[in-house]
C-alpha cells in the first residue's frame, strides 16, 4: 500500500487501534524510514495525546513517587516485592536462609507474599545484586544480631567490589516523614551516607549500596533514622551496628 | 477524588525545561527520576485509572511506565523529544496492554511498543497540551455528535477497533468508521492540528 492509501488509517495506528493489513504497512513504512508516514503518525500522536486532557484528574497515593524511585533503584526506600516467580523464587532463597533461622514461618510468609508479586519490576535485578554480593568470594558478613540489646536483627554483607547489603529483621517501619540511613564508617574519618531504605510492614529490610567499597579501612556500618530527605551525618543515635572485625575474604 | 481539572496537570507537560530533564535523565541523575514523576506522575496516573478504572492496578501501571521511560530514555532525542507526549503515550499503552485479553492482543491490536519508538516524539508541536489547547479539545468534544463522542472515548480509553465498536454499539462497521472520521475531523478542526 502506498502513503495515500495509509493517511486515513495514521490516526488509528497511533491510537493503538489500526487493523490489518493498515497497521502492518504503517509499521513497515516507519520501519524503513518512510518520512511521510513518518509525519503523518507524529501529528496522529499529537492530537491523540491531546486526548488525555479529557480524563478527570485523578490523585495517585503518596507512596506511588516513592515505590518508583525504589524499583529503579534510585532511591532504595521501600522492598516491593516483585511481579514474576522468579523474583517469588529469589525471596523464598533469601528469606529461607537470612530469615528462616530466626523466624521459622519466614518460609510461608515468603510463600504468602507470592501471591502479591504481580506488576512490578526491578526486584528481580536487585534481589539478583543480593544474592551476587552474598556469594562473592570476597564478601565479608557480619551478623549484627549478637550483642545488640535489643533488635532489630539481621546481617552486613560487605564486598569490596560490589557494595554493602543489610538485611534486617524487627526494624519497625519508619514512621511518616523519615526513612532509615545506612552508614559507611571508616577506621579514620567521617561517616559517609549509604543509601535510604524503609523496613516493611513486617519489619524486615533488604537495602543495597552499590560501588566499589575499602573493606580494610571500614570500621563499620550503621544504620540510624533520619529526616526524609537523608542526611550528610548521622543526627540520630544508631539502631544497627555491625562491626566489621573480621579481614576482607574472610568468608 | 476528581476535584482538579487535568488541564491543571497538563500545564506541566511541556515546559522550556524538557531538554535539562531529559539530559539530566539519561546521565542517571538520582533526582531527575523524582522531577519527572513530580511533572507527569498525576497525568499518567488520571489516564491510566481512567482507563482500568482500578486505583491500585492503575499505580501499578504508572510504575512500568516510569520504569519505561528511565530504562528508555536513552533513544530519546535531548533537544527534539517531547517526553511528556512520549510518556502520556507509554503511559495510555500500559493500560491498553493491561485491558486487552491476550486473545484480543492475538486477534488484532497493533504492536504498542511501534507507537513508542522515540522517533516518533521528536519535532513534535512544542506546546502541543498548553493549557488553552486542553481546554479546546474538551470544548471540541462537546461539540460532537453524542455517538461521535461515544466511539472517540471507546478508542482513547479502552482501545476498542472499529469493528470492536462495531459490535459493542450494534452497528455496521461502516457506520462507526464514518462517526470516526467525523468525530477525528471535528477534533482536528478544532483545535487546529493539521491532517496527517
Amino acid at each position: 500500500m502506498n502513503c495515500e492509501e495509509l493517511r486515513d488509517h495514521y490516526d488509528l495506528y497511533a491510537l493503538g487501534i489500526a487493523e490489518e493489513p493498515e497497521c502492518s504497512e504503517i509499521a513497515a513504512h516507519l520501519e524503513r524510514g518512510c518520512e511521510a508516514c513518518r509525519k503523518g503518525v507524529q501529528k496522529a500522536i499529537e492530537l491523540s495525546a491531546l486526548l488525555a486532557s479529557t480524563a478527570p484528574a485523578a490523585e495517585p497515593s503518596a507512596g506511588l513517587r516513592r515505590r518508583i524511585l525504589a524499583s529503579a533503584g534510585v532511591e532504595t526506600r521501600r522492598f516491593p516485592w516483585a511481579p514474576v516467580w522468579a523474583a517469588a523464587a529469589a525471596f523464598a532463597l533469601v528469606a529461607a536462609v537470612y530469615f528462616g533461622f530466626e523466624y521459622q514461618r519466614a518460609g510461608e510468609e515468603a510463600l504468602r507474599l507470592e501471591s502479591q508479586l504481580r506488576q512490578e519490576h526491578g526486584e528481580v535485578a536487585r534481589l539478583n545484586e543480593a544474592l551476587a554480593i552474598i556469594s562473592g568470594p570476597n564478601t565479608q558478613e557480619t551478623d549484627f544480631s549478637a550483642g545488640q540489646p535489643r533488635p532489630p536483627r539481621g546481617k552486613v554483607f560487605v564486598n569490596p567490589g560490589q557494595g554493602v547489603l543489610l538485611i534486617a529483621s524487627n526494624l519497625a517501619p519508619a514512621p511518616l516523614g523519615k526513612l532509615y540511613e545506612m552508614w559507611v564508617i571508616p577506621k579514620t574519618g567521617k561517616p559517609a551516607p549509604a543509601g535510604l531504605f524503609q523496613s516493611e510492614a513486617n519489619g524486615t529490610a533488604i537495602h543495597i549500596q552499590r560501588g566499589a567499597v575499602d573493606v580494610a579501612a571500614t570500621a563499620a556500618v550503621a544504620v540510624t533514622l533520619e529526616s526524609e530527605q537523608g542526611a550528610a551525618q548521622p543526627t540520630s543515635q544508631p539502631l544497627i551496628v555491625a562491626q566489621l572485625s573480621r579481614p576482607a575474604g574472610g568468608r | 477524588m476528581f476535584a482538579l481539572p487535568l488541564i491543571f496537570f497538563l500545564n506541566l507537560l511541556s515546559t522550556p525545561g524538557d531538554a535539562e530533564l531529559v539530559e539530566r535523565l539519561k546521565r542517571r541523575d538520582p533526582k531527575a527520576l523524582g522531577q519527572l514523576y513530580d511533572r507527569f506522575g498525576r497525568v499518567a496516573y488520571s489516564v491510566i485509572v481512567r482507563m482500568v478504572r482500578d486505583a491500585s492496578i492503575a499505580e501499578d501501571l504508572v510504575q512500568e511506565t516510569f520504569l519505561r521511560v528511565w530504562t528508555r530514555i536513552g533513544s530519546l532525542d535531548t533537544q527534539k523529544g517531547s517526553i511528556g507526549v512520549w510518556l502520556v503515550t507509554i503511559a495510555r499503552n500500559r493500560a491498553l496492554d493491561y485491558l486487552r485479553s491476550a486473545a484480543a492482543r492475538e486477534r488484532h491490536a497493533p504492536d504498542l511498543e511501534k507507537i513508542e519508538r522515540p522517533s516518533l516524539y521528536q519535532d513534535l508541536e512544542n506546546d502541543i497540551l498548553r493549557s488553552d489547547s486542553s481546554r479546546r479539545v474538551k470544548s471540541a468534544m462537546e461539540k460532537l455528535s453524542p455517538n461521535q463522542r461515544q466511539v472517540i472515548e471507546f478508542a482513547y480509553f479502552e482501545g476498542l477497533s472499529q469493528s470492536d465498536m462495531a459490535e459493542r454499539m450494534g452497528q455496521p462497521l461502516g457506520t462507526v468508521k464514518t462517526w470516526v472520521r467525523a468525530a477525528l475531523n471535528v477534533l482536528r478542526s478544532e483545535m487546529g492540528v493539521a491532517a496527517p
